[in-house]
């Protein structure tokens, strides 16, 4: 098992021009010089070929990128808003059954648009572009007197931290930082796996993910035919026990002619040993009662919840949100998270490999790849979204009716588009410098982890009552215009952010824990990078 | 570890050359082990069995009985005696060891320019742990796995192996710091249902009527209470599963293993990082491996039992006795009990290991120690072995002795058990390098068919 990089990396060019290499070169000192290797030798996508020296005390400030990944990840962090916002903003699932369930209008179709083209697959391409930086972050030359591995992990553990804050403390239930940090160490042991290896074993995740929705369905199923078993029962004892109160009457009517009173006991004593339901049979009723009254659209049921979240008091926004944290951060990862997260991780370390992000494909192949994916995953979209209506409209009958449920091709859904994305985006930015607005995306790509934090805080401050108390009060297509209002003050910021400094303030301090010193993050005049390198801290 | 230096004079010549020509880290030898860490490994491995032998064979509903019944009968006894002295420790000393062995694991291999690193086989050997212990939930049923959560919790130890013991007490002292402060929050919520609670039935008992929220939380501590008290519809019930065959338990099993797994690892972390930090400082001191002076055991004895039995003490006279009253136990203390339940663990942990290593320098019972240091040395096989036997005789597809026997008889189980492992140990290990689920375990580790068998002309 050996790591294969992509041959001849056509960015490998881009990266000489840019003179950070150059700035290495220059900052070492003479007697190292000579274990540079020639030009020609440097393994390709962007590692450091200076730094083969283990002791600097914190690596070099601009390590090359690859600017197609900054961008995948620009415009996935900021698409991701578009479907988050549903639940920063009080979208709620009850809200996008009324709308399903109306099935017209253009809310409705507001909705099936954005939850077709986004929902998950944006999550997914951030897990995928993960995937590909955690290959280049294993093929560095060991920077410093930490050993890459250590590094990896103690970056990971620390996104998880970052994750846990992300959740806990600016309130984000939605957060995937904690996932990533996690899914980073389990899946530190496959880096080393081929190309297909890694394709096979995220091909695998993906199956288990499919399983995973459909013995959730089979354990509702069950529920429904326990269900139904029990309203027989109860049927039959209503029978009995109007076939009983007529023996009564006929009884009594007896009685009157003068009938032993034996008889009478007898059919009382019966007509008592059947006429309730076990407690066993009462939760089977009222577990699948409690699932279908869950799934119906109230109005009224969402007003507990928004009143909750408009608390102005932090303590109790706090309590109120943990346990929707909770569930996220345990329940879900352990039945589903792992699976949908180690899927694209796992394509996005074998996609690196292949040489997908580095443009080793043909313009027709990218052009293919992503015609493929995408019309596959609006297919597997557009089929989940009907069924996930019929599913809406009657469980009971769908259930009847349907072997498989509307969740389960979504993992192949998500997997099918973020790589349609990937690959037509991969096109369009082809090998060549990036212009206006793919710029903005790289930038937002390049300090990913501070955008996605400041989206926290900048919609835990707009929507919940701590701050502006506008949650449950916009509409869907309110939602989407503060997305975008959103996306855009993101994009001059980062703009404006990078400009000045090295790395978003998120990304410089988890540098700074990473290597355990404090690192240079602003930027000055060229010259002085040379003295922030040589001052050793 | 060093490849260079000669290691013909083992027993394992052979299989010391095969790893010279390869060259790549590999698995920690037999001369290389330290067998005082293996005697407090077997005597962990052992004792674990003592804790876990109850969730095998005995329905937690029997508990509610045992604790408020009758304190003189064999069966209490029993209980305060496990519970004071060894619930709980025999984890901790098993955690303790785990990451003493991470940092052996780690420290104890060369990096090859190149290769595989290290890192890479630690964390593999990790991920197949937690597949073990997969397989040990579900597969082998044993709810009670930790496997999986040692798996889990040992990736996030290797950061921290070149930490210094210091440093190293300091992190488990916050673990510990961090379960106390979860304990608390649980506890001041549950107060608070209680006092809700007590409030409402003041309210009806001066005829007033009840608001909503009175309703509901006069409501909601009754459901905690009812919880507290078994009830026979679900113990019928559990009982009658236990006793069928595979597939019914195997399903029945199913969401509590997923619950145990999920919630175990999510609050239960600290539960066992902090002994293994704990571990590793005390690893890094030498403590383990025989290097400390006699007089420090002695003091470790004598302070870690000296406050750690008085502790245990309260905390079953309190923790278990007096709580299995909830509702009293919660209108009496502001502070429960179980927030020293860490503490007294530890302190009992270095107790034990103390008396052990006394006991070894000593040289009392040799035969004695070197059967311990077997059954340590092949603690995985000994572990899987417990579930094995144990379901196997509780089970309904074994000999369905589930819930049949009272507490005190599940300990002839466990003696039972204990001397088939010592012996079956001693006489495997003279034959073949590790227990057989090590084998396979390194096997896959290392993604190569390990040599097993000993050589014959060494020994």
């Amino acid at each position: 098992m050996t790591i294969s990089f992509p041959e001849g990396s056509k960015y490998f060019i881009s990266f000489q021009s840019n003179y950070c290499i150059l700035k290495c070169f220059l900052n070492l000192p003479p007697k190292k010089r000579h274990m540079i290797p020639p030009i020609s030798e440097v393994p390709p996508h962007g590692t450091q070929p200076a730094i083969s020296d283990p002791s600097p005390a914190y690596p070099p400030i601009n390590s090359p990128r690859i600017p197609s990944l900054d961008v995948l990840r620009g415009i996935a962090i900021l698409a991701a808003l578009f479907v988050s916002i549903w639940i920063f903003g009080g979208f709620s699932s009850n809200q996008q059954t009324g709308i399903l369930l109306r099935s017209k209008g253009l809310n409705y179709r507001l909705f099936g648009t954005v939850d077709l083209l986004l929902d998950g697959k944006m999550k997914a391409i951030i897990a995928i572009v993960f995937g590909a930086g955690m290959i280049i972050f294993m093929s560095k030359q060991p920077q410093s007197r930490f050993s890459l591995a250590d590094l990896f992990i103690r970056r990971q553990m620390w996104l998880i931290l970052f994750g846990l804050i992300n959740a806990i403390v600016f309130l984000w239930t939605g957060d995937f930082l904690f996932h990533l940090g996690i899914m980073g160490i389990l899946l530190f042991p496959f880096v080393r796996l081929s190309k297909r290896g890694l394709l096979i074993a995220s091909l695998i995740a993906l199956f288990i993910f499919c399983g995973k929705n459909y013995w959730k369905y089979a354990d509702d199923r069950k529920a429904y035919n326990k269900y139904l078993a029990v309203t027989t029962i109860e049927k039959k004892i209503k029978k009995d026990s109007t076939d009983n109160a007529k023996k009564d009457s006929l009884l009594k009517a007896q009685k009157k002619d003068g009938l032993p009173a034996g008889q009478k006991a007898d059919s009382l004593s019966g007509k008592s040993k059947t006429d309730t339901l076990t407690k066993q049979q009462k939760n089977d009723k009222s577990a699948w009662e409690g699932k279908v009254n869950g799934m119906k659209y109230d109005a009224k049921k969402d007003d507990g919840e928004k009143k909750a979240m408009r608390s102005t008091s932090y303590g109790k926004l706090w309590n109120h949100v943990l346990p929707t944290t909770q569930f996220k951060e345990a329940s879900w990862t352990y039945q589903t998270g792992v699976w949908d997260f180690a899927a694209m991780i796992l394509l996005g370390m074998g996609l690196f490999k292949l040489g997908f992000f580095t443009s080793q494909f043909s313009r027709l192949k990218y052009l293919w790849i992503g015609i493929a994916g995408l019309t596959a995953g609006l297919l597997l979209g557009w089929f989940r979204l009907h069924h996930n209506q019929l599913t809406l409209q009657d469980y009971a009958n769908y259930i009847d009716h349907h072997w498989i449920p509307y969740t389960f091709f979504f993992p192949f859904e998500m997997a099918f588009m973020a790589v349609g994305y990937a690959s037509v985006i991969l096109l369009v930015l082809g090998a060549g410098p990036l212009s206006g607005l793919w710029r903005g995306f790289a930038y937002v790509g390049k300090m990913a982890l501070t955008i996605y934090l400041m989206q926290s805080i900048i919609c835990t401050l707009f929507f919940t009552g701590f701050g502006m108390g506008y949650y449950g009060r916009l509409s869907q297509f309110q939602l989407y215009i503060i997305a975008g209002e959103i996306c855009l003050f993101q994009i001059a910021f980062s703009m404006l952010w990078l400009r000045r400094y090295y790395y978003g303030p998120a990304e410089w301090l988890l540098r700074c824990l990473m290597y355990r010193t404090w690192l240079p993050n602003k930027k000055n005049k060229p010259a002085i990078t040379e003295s922030t390198v040589t001052i050793q801290s | 570890m060093d490849l260079t230096s000669p290691l013909g004079n083992t027993n394992e010549g052979a299989a010391a050359a095969a790893d010279l020509q390869t060259s790549q880290p590999r698995p920690v030898s037999t001369a290389e082990r330290i067998q005082t860490v293996d005697v407090i490994r077997g005597v962990a491995l052992l004792g674990i069995l003592m804790m876990n032998i109850p969730g095998f064979g005995f329905h937690w509903s029997g508990y509610d009985k045992l604790l408020k019944g009758p304190q003189n009968t064999a069966d209490f006894i029993t209980l305060e005696v496990v519970e004071t002295f060894f619930s709980g420790t025999m984890r901790g000393l098993f955690s303790m060891l785990f990451g003493a062995g991470m940092v052996l694991f780690t420290l104890n291999k060369k990096e090859t320019l190149g290769g595989v690193t290290v890192a890479e086989y630690y964390y593999r050997r990790l991920l197949w742990l937690v597949l073990f212990g997969v397989f040990n939930a579900y597969i082998l049923l044993w709810p009670g796995d930790i496997l999986f959560f040692y798996g889990l919790l040992g990736m996030v130890l290797f950061p921290f192996r070149k930490m210094r013991p210091k440093w190293l007490i300091v992190l488990g002292i916050v673990c510990i710091g961090i379960g106390i402060l979860k304990t608390m929050l649980w506890y001041n919520e549950t107060s608070d249902k209680r006092k809700a609670y007590v409030e409402a039935v003041a309210a009806e008992k001066s005829n007033k009527k009840l608001t909503d929220e009175q309703t509901a939380a006069k409501s909601e501590w009754l459901e905690i209470e009812k919880n507290q008290t078994p009830d026979t519809t679900y113990v019928n019930r559990d009982l009658r599963k236990m006793g069928s065959g595979y597939g019914t338990i195997f399903t029945h099993f199913i969401p509590r293993n997923a619950g145990s797994e999920t919630w175990g690892m999510y609050h239960g972390a600290w539960d066992m990082l902090c002994m293994m930090f704990f571990g590793m400082a005390l690893f890094g001191l030498g403590f383990f491996s025989n290097k400390v002076s006699t007089s420090t055991y002695s003091t470790g004895l004598l302070v870690g039992y000296g406050l750690g039995i008085p502790i245990g003490w309260i905390l079953f006279q309190k923790g278990w006795v007096e709580a299995s009253n909830i509702g009293a136990y919660v209108d009496t203390y502001r502070v429960p009990h179980w927030v020293l339940y860490d503490v007294r663990r530890l302190l009992l942990c270095i107790g034990h290991a103390s008396l052990l290593m006394l006991v070894f320098r000593s040289r009392i019972v040799p035969w004695l120690m070197k059967a311990l240091s077997n059954v340590g040395q092949m603690a995985f096989t000994n572990y899987l072995m417990q579930s094995i036997f144990c379901t196997l005789i509780f089970y309904g597809y074994g000999f369905k002795f589930y819930n049949k026997l009272s507490y005190y008889q599940l300990y002839y189980v466990v003696v039972a058990i204990w001397i088939f492992q010592l012996i079956f140990s001693t006489i495997w290990l003279r034959y073949y390098r590790f227990g057989p689920f090590e084998w396979v375990w390194r096997s896959l580790t290392y993604w190569k068919k390990q040599p097993m068998r000993l050589n014959n002309n060494g020994n």
